[in-house]
């Protein structure tokens, strides 16, 4: 007899409250998305309007600014911020999944003296306020040139996101049947196949979830970015917010479509990843 | 896991250089071989991520630590002196920043514990399937998914007295427009909603896994001895979830400590410093008011706090993953 | 306080199964529900219990249907196959658990837990979780946890699956006597023959969510009433060759054709007149029947052996009669060796006929000594 733990089925009343309470607490998020499409005049209408014309032009204005002389647009800088931000951010998760990959393997197979030890500073470099680093890193940037250039903050990231994989794809890699690695060495392969050939292909997925996970966190990422980028490497959250502090108000509508057209690659991604996510929050500390 | 050393001889370099053995003159194939030899496999692996953890991390943080014992202010080009532990002294009597704190611990405290409430209501709403459950429970995921910033700027604007969505709410009620972020106690309430609105999906996330873990065959045998409901989630359900929380409790925590983005963006530490955090009041001190030592040795007692509360975390991962029960 | 099952029926889907099944368990009874696995004795203990609904038919209890009711106003006890004992909770207060809904005093509740730790020795455990119990121990806690109640009746799914054999020798015998000292009915799952046949007052093999037959222990392994019975219960298995029907031979014999061309003649007891010659029959012989002879007569089989098990008092000899395979027992103290042709012989009154999958000549009964009679159907239900 199976042991499975399926849940059970819900009554009447739970399923409709579960309905309603989801609404709810997806509203503050709806109407993100409702003022993405909703005129300048309309998003700040009083009272706050639920039925409207949609329109797409804040989608459009995200990209091309509306030319004085009518008709085409030339690129806004947004397009620019967009690819800093998927640059920046891929780059540096790629680096760091390499590296944490190499890092945890060796804490999963090659334990050291004192693993937890090392593990758990890493942890922690992870977890302590931004803030305390701030400062000297700043000061280390202007000093050597790396402020408002593309590598500083590039490597900064990479070494965000380095305790982050090297928890979560341990996690995998502990996972692992180990007697496969054993029957491999048996059948004469060296430790580079192994690595390679046995352990890799299957933690792959998991390196996928690895990759999203962090170019989720690294992509939101705010202080950093504002003190470290410059104009030409800014980064589209510092960008929302310089749009809030202009004279004219903040552009609501535009703001909104950025944000729900940053939120369908991971609202997508977050769907295809359920049966990881709970790792991916809590670093690799929980598994299910 | 397997032992390096006892693993069989890898095709490495040429040279094997087992302790003692003269290297002789085959330098460039003895260092490749010293190098990658089993023992030092784990090492190497491990080294690049050091190595970028340290300059990125360690190394500043240990410049930091140093600049607390100056009184380096980085908009001057004035020589830093040394002082000693006045910066600390200073910090640790200074009024405002026992003030600083407790608006932190105010922010914590609330944001938390609403969060572990309105994340296990959650979870127990979503324990069971109903049709479209996978769908909502996305919905209900978003949150998290956003950027501190998106939040921050949109609750702002929900928080707008003549066209936020929260005041226009209230109006129906009252007459007067309602400014939430104009007062402190609405402020701090302004801010600790849009974080725990953020966060209860985690909560929700970890007692889900908790309640579904449990083996069905448990209910039923408390169905047979005609459990009360209560005894039933007190003797089965809250076990099993009991660790789970914890976690989320002193993940949050450790998280919501570093809290800056939001506060920033919303009430930018006001009105006044009714909703400035430490992290954002470092930031003042550091880039506005260019105290950097002072903020530094700031900087070093939050440290101080973190690697406790991040010990106290793994310490209870740990004692989760041992007791399977 | 009986259990009675009227054509109770579980479908999931399109899958049946439990397939309208009558059963009767009498006030004080046990009865074992034995079965490969999918057969639906589960399911069947578990309507019983009201942790499954019911599609068709009716389940009583006591004389009151109870369909409609759920497990837990049933006041029944299940013992689960994998204990579900509280982890959370010591030993004994697994044990008083059950009796928190009773309404009980303090003072009452640990008399019967002591009452139970005394009956089943767990006094030594009392006060450890379930995670630092032995399998031993944990399967005498589950059952503790049911018998410390006053339940309608008694149910236990798979109770000895999860033991060792040596502790399974143990239990059954431990358990045997702690549901003599209970007047409840009793039902038992099972897939373990040994187990039901050694604590049952009667057995009902299941196939397919349905009864092949509902007798006692010694009824269904002297008279399987269908050549599933007869292959499943006994170990080693029976033997069941195909041959069909010659005729009658001298005084009180039959003579059969077997698929290798050899023949047997044999005292198989009173077959029915309308028999017809040539009629295609199964001949069922257990091993341990069966003799090995020097010489060869006309009630004897020709095989030659292939294969020597010795099982310490006995032997187990795997012999093969043309192309099919014959199992015999026999004392350790012959000798035997493979390759050797020898001579089974099939003594008077011992084998089985069964035509169509039924049993043809059923034996005279003898009746378990407690006196309970088999008062359900017998048979496969078409």
């Amino acid at each position: 007899m199976a042991r499975r733990h399926d849940i059970g089925q819900a009554g009447w009343g739970q399923s409709v409250l579960a309905f309603a309470v989801g609404i709810v607490y997806f509203f503050p998020v709806l109407w993100i998305i409702l003022t993405a499409f909703k005129t300048r005049p309309d998003a700040l209408a009083t009272p706050p309007k639920l039925f409207f014309t949609p329109t797409l032009d804040n989608f459009r204005a995200v990209f091309f600014r509306q030319s004085s002389t009518g008709g085409g647009g030339e690129a806004t800088d947004f397009v620019l911020y967009f690819f800093n931000s998927i640059f920046i951010a891929g780059t540096a998760v790629l680096l760091a999944v390499i590296i944490g990959t190499l890092a945890a393997y060796a804490f999963s197979r090659h334990p050291l003296r004192g693993n937890d030890t090392y593990l758990f500073i890493i942890l922690t470099t992870r977890m302590m306020p931004p803030i305390i680093v701030i400062i000297p890193i700043f000061l280390m940037f202007r000093v050597t040139g790396l402020a408002g250039g593309y590598w500083g903050i590039l490597l900064l990231y990479t070494a965000f996101n380095i305790p982050f994989s090297i928890w979560l794809v341990k996690s995998f890699f502990d996972e692992l049947n180990p007697e496969i690695e054993d029957a491999a060495r048996m059948d004469g392969a060296t430790d580079w196949r192994v690595f390679f050939g046995v352990c890799l292909p299957q933690v792959v997925a998991g390196l996928a979830a690895t990759f999203v996970f962090g170019l989720i966190l690294t992509w939101n990422e705010f202080l950093f970015a504002l003190l470290l980028t410059g104009v030409e490497t800014r980064t589209v959250p510092v960008a929302m917010a310089r749009t809030l502090g202009g004279n004219v108000g903040a552009d609501y509508g535009l703001l909104a479509a950025i944000v729900t057209l940053f939120l369908i690659p991971i609202f997508f991604v977050t769907f295809l990843l359920q049966n990881q996510l709970l790792r991916g929050v809590t670093f690799g500390t929980v598994k299910k | 896991m397997a032992d390096a050393a006892s693993l069989p001889d890898a095709s490495g370099g040429t040279t094997p250089a087992p302790a003692g053995h003269p290297a002789g003159g085959d330098s460039g194939g003895g260092i490749l071989a010293w190098l990658t030899s089993p023992e030092r496999r784990g090492p190497l692996l491990v080294a690049p991520a050091i190595i970028v953890l340290f300059v990125m991390n360690i190394f500043p943080l240990l410049w930091s630590f140093g600049l607390s014992f100056f009184n380096y202010r980085a908009n001057r080009q004035t020589e830093p002196d040394f002082v000693g532990f006045r910066n600390f002294e200073r910090v640790l009597t200074d009024d405002d920043v026992w003030e600083r704190f407790q608006t932190t611990a105010l922010i914590v405290g609330s944001s938390v514990l609403l969060q572990l409430i309105i994340g296990f209501l959650l979870a127990l709403l979503f324990a069971r399937q109903f049709p479209m459950r996978r769908i909502l429970m996305m919905l209900v995921l978003t949150p998290m998914m956003l950027s501190f910033v998106s939040v921050g700027v949109f609750f702002k604007l929900y928080y707008e007295p003549t066209f936020g969505l929260v005041s226009y709410v209230v109006n129906v009620f009252t007459d007067t427009p309602f400014a939430l972020l104009s007062t402190a106690e609405g402020a701090l309430a302004g801010i600790i909603i849009a974080d725990a609105w953020m966060w209860s999906p985690f909560v929700m996330l970890l007692v889900l896994a908790g309640l579904v873990s449990v083996p069905k065959y448990l209910y039923e045998a408390a169905e047979i001895d005609r459990a009360s409901p209560w005894r039933r989630f007190s003797t089965i359900t809250f076990p099993y979830i009991k660790s789970l929380l914890l976690l989320a409790v002193l993940f949050r925590t450790i998280e919501t400590f570093k809290i800056f983005d939001i506060i920033y963006i919303i009430t930018n530490g006001g009105p006044g410093t009714a909703t400035e955090s430490i992290a954002v009041n470092i930031y003042r001190v550091a880039f506005q008011n260019f105290r950097t030592s002072q903020s530094a040795a700031l900087g070093y007692i939050i440290l101080f706090i973190v690697i406790v509360l991040t010990n106290l975390y793994l310490y209870s991962v740990n004692r989760r993953q041992q007791e399977t029960i | 306080m009986s259990i009675e099952l009227r054509g109770a029926t579980k479908r999931y889907g399109a899958l049946t199964a439990v397939d309208a099944i009558d059963l009767d368990i009498a006030d004080g009874q046990v009865l074992c529900l034995l079965g490969p696995s999918g057969c639906g004795k589960t399911t069947t203990l578990r309507m019983i219990a009201g942790l499954e609904g019911v599609n068709e038919g009716s389940v009583s209890i006591g004389g009151t249907v109870v369909n409609e009711l759920s497990a837990r106003e049933r006041n029944v006890a299940m013992s689960f196959q994998f204990y579900a004992l509280y982890p959370s909770l010591t030993v004994a207060d697994n044990l008083a658990f059950p009796l928190h809904a009773e309404g009980l005093s303090g003072a009452q509740i640990a008399d019967r837990v002591a009452e139970v730790s005394r009956v089943l020795q767990l006094g030594d455990i009392l006060d450890r979780r379930p995670g630092q119990l032995a399998e031993g121990e944990k399967q005498r806690v589950a059952v503790g946890r049911s018998i410390v109640r006053d339940p309608t009746c008694f149910l236990f799914d798979e109770p000895l699956s999860r033991l060792d054999v040596q502790l399974r020798e143990e239990m059954r015998g431990e358990i045997k006597e702690v549901l003599q000292g209970l007047s409840k009915p009793t039902v038992i799952v099972t897939h373990d023959q040994l187990e039901a046949l050694t604590m049952a007052d009667r057995i009902a093999v299941m196939r397919a969510g349905r009864i092949e037959q509902v007798d006692t222990p010694h009824e269904v392994f002297a008279n399987p009433a269908n050549l599933f019975v007869a292959g499943f219960i006994g170990t080693p298995q029976m033997n069941l060759l195909e041959g069909s029907y010659e005729g009658p031979a001298q005084v009180g014999h039959s003579r059969f054709a077997l698929m290798d061309g050899q023949s047997l003649t044999i005292d198989v007891g009173t077959l029915p007149h309308e028999l017809a010659s040539g009629t295609p029959v199964v001949l069922g012989m257990r091993p341990r029947n069966l003799e090995i002879v020097s010489e060869a007569h006309e009630d004897c089989l020709t095989t030659r052996i292939d294969l020597i098990e010795p099982m310490g008092a006995e032997t187990l000899a795997h012999l093969s009669v043309g192309d099919t395979g014959l199992r015999l027992v026999t004392d350790w103290r012959r000798t035997l060796a493979e390759g050797e042709r020898v001579h089974a012989r099939v003594p008077a009154g011992t084998a089985h006929v069964f035509a169509d999958e039924k049993l043809l000549t059923a034996r005279h009964r003898v009746d378990a000594p407690h006196g309970h009679e088999a008062s359900a159907t017998k048979g496969a239900r078409a």
